[in-house]
């Protein structure tokens, strides 16, 4: 019965994984090669992302024409790694949720939660993400915001308030009186 | 010249001064000369004054009344460029406001240096680098280093250069214990030494204070050490590119460790362990 389950699984994900070819993103992209990891930043979002080993092996292998069995074997030899197919779709669907991908996966339904629980024992298939911060939020806060003038642009600088107040010193409503707001930007 | 930069040159401006600091030129005026000293107090640390008028970056401070005449009160106003920055009522709030505008200014033009927030002591020829935003408990863990024997280099920026080396940013730790802005003590006043060369990276300890936690911190990656700096890095949006190559160059002899924690001097002994 147990067996059964496995091998239908088996088909499953390799039905699913066989049509995937997927293809990386290599424009506006800056990418830096460490011993182990991988890291990118994504100029279109700014966003950061740390690769782990295998991730990184997968992603280099997005060439649109390998299918996920094909990465498996190439990333298997290179990593070391025990690196099915199955974990090579956990790699793709995490990469195309960083937009590393050029086009974006084709929904997978179920597959790709038994795809996780396959994959569970493999390390390096993280893909840690940040937004890198606008100089501002790098910045120290803003204490008594609602003392502040609102500035030209409108956002009342959008500089973090300091504890106990939290959220970002941005414009209230469509007044010049500022304020800290907790949630969304100060645009929004 | 802009009509709004124009219009500003029209006031009368009774003193100011050019600078450089770290690489960056900027200038600064007021309408009242008493003030000059008090601005001179606040500019960033490792200013140096500069003579060739040309500067990056101009700040003005237009200073108001001081007391009430009658029923109007003309404010304390900063310019940032031509763009109104800051008006206050208070000619202390304006100059701190100063004080940390041409500090964030610099921070973010330097050319040749990356700033990163984060306190920064010194353990045994290497540098423990704790990142972090405002109000996350930089000042009390690097006080609490102090006073377990690390050498103070800076309770704001770990300044980074090209090889991804820290060096010093000796400004006056700001303690808050009630005022929000701080009283401001020097590492000596503490009984602390204070560094004076560049130094590599040892330790990045990712940590924010919370009441009663306990310091279990998990180790982080190479990456994961790097990604933690970039979160608190001023210029990361404008020179990622740089940012990454200098962040990589210093994250890689180090080693990270990221975690709440509870009281500031339980935590140091652990960190000047890890150092061994």
């Amino acid at each position: 019965m147990k067996r059964k389950a496995e091998s239908a699984m088996k088909t499953a994900a390799s039905r699913a994984g066989g049509a995937v070819r997927p293809r990386a993103r290599r424009a506006r992209l800056i990418v830096r090669r460490l011993p182990e990891e991988t890291l990118v930043y994504d100029l279109d979002t700014s966003r950061a992302h740390c690769l782990g080993p295998v991730a990184a092996a997968v992603w280099r292998h997005c060439d649109g024409r390998s299918s996920a069995e094909r990465i498996a074997t190439v990333v298997r030899k290179e990593t070391g790694a025990e690196v099915g197919e199955a974990a090579v779709m956990v790699a793709v669907d995490r990469l195309s949720e960083a937009k590393l991908l050029s086009a974006p996966l084709p929904p997978a339904g179920r597959s790709r939660r038994e795809w996780l629980k396959q994959a569970a024992m493999i390390t390096g298939l993280t893909v840690v993400s940040i937004t890198a911060p606008l100089s501002v939020e790098a910045a120290t806060c803003v204490a008594n915001c609602a003392t502040r003038p609102n500035t030209p642009a409108g956002n009342c600088g959008a500089i973090p308030c300091c504890p106990p107040a939290t959220g970002r010193c941005c414009r209230q409503g469509s007044g010049q009186n500022c304020g800290c707001r907790t949630s969304g930007s100060c645009t929004a | 010249m802009n009509t709004c930069m124009a219009n500003l040159g029209k006031l009368d401006w009774q003193a100011g001064m050019g600078f450089t600091a770290h690489g960056v030129r900027v200038g600064v005026r007021a309408t009242d000369a008493s003030v000059m000293g008090e601005i001179e107090a606040r500019l960033p640390t490792g200013w140096k004054p500069r003579a060739n008028p040309l500067v990056d970056h101009l700040a003005s401070l237009v200073v108001g009344d001081r007391e009430r005449k009658g029923n109007v009160r003309k404010l304390h106003v900063v310019y940032s460029g031509a763009i109104r920055a800051f008006r206050s009522t208070q000619l202390e709030e304006a100059l701190n406001f100063l004080e940390h505008h041409l500090e964030e200014f610099v921070a973010q033009e330097a050319p040749d240096r990356i700033f990163v927030h984060a306190g920064v002591v010194a353990w045994k020829g290497r540098a423990i680098v704790i990142p972090g935003s405002s109000h996350s408990g930089k000042t009390s863990l690097v006080t609490a280093l102090l006073a377990a024997g690390a050498t103070y280099y800076s309770d704001e920026f770990a300044v980074l250069d090209e090889r991804g080396r820290v060096h010093p940013y000796l400004r006056p730790l700001r303690i808050r214990d009630t005022d929000d802005l701080g009283r401001r003590v020097t590492a000596a006043e503490m009984g602390a030494r204070s560094g004076r060369g560049s130094l590599p990276v040892g330790l990045v300890a990712s940590t924010r204070y919370e009441p009663g936690a306990r310091w279990r911190p998990r180790r982080l990656s190479h990456g994961e050490s790097t990604l933690e700096l970039l979160s608190h890095t001023v210029p990361a949006r404008f020179r990622p590119r740089q940012v990454m190559r200098v962040l990589d160059a210093a994250a890689r002899p180090a080693f990270g460790l990221k975690g709440r924690r509870g009281e500031a001097a339980e935590v140091a002994g652990s960190l000047l362990e890890a150092m061994e």
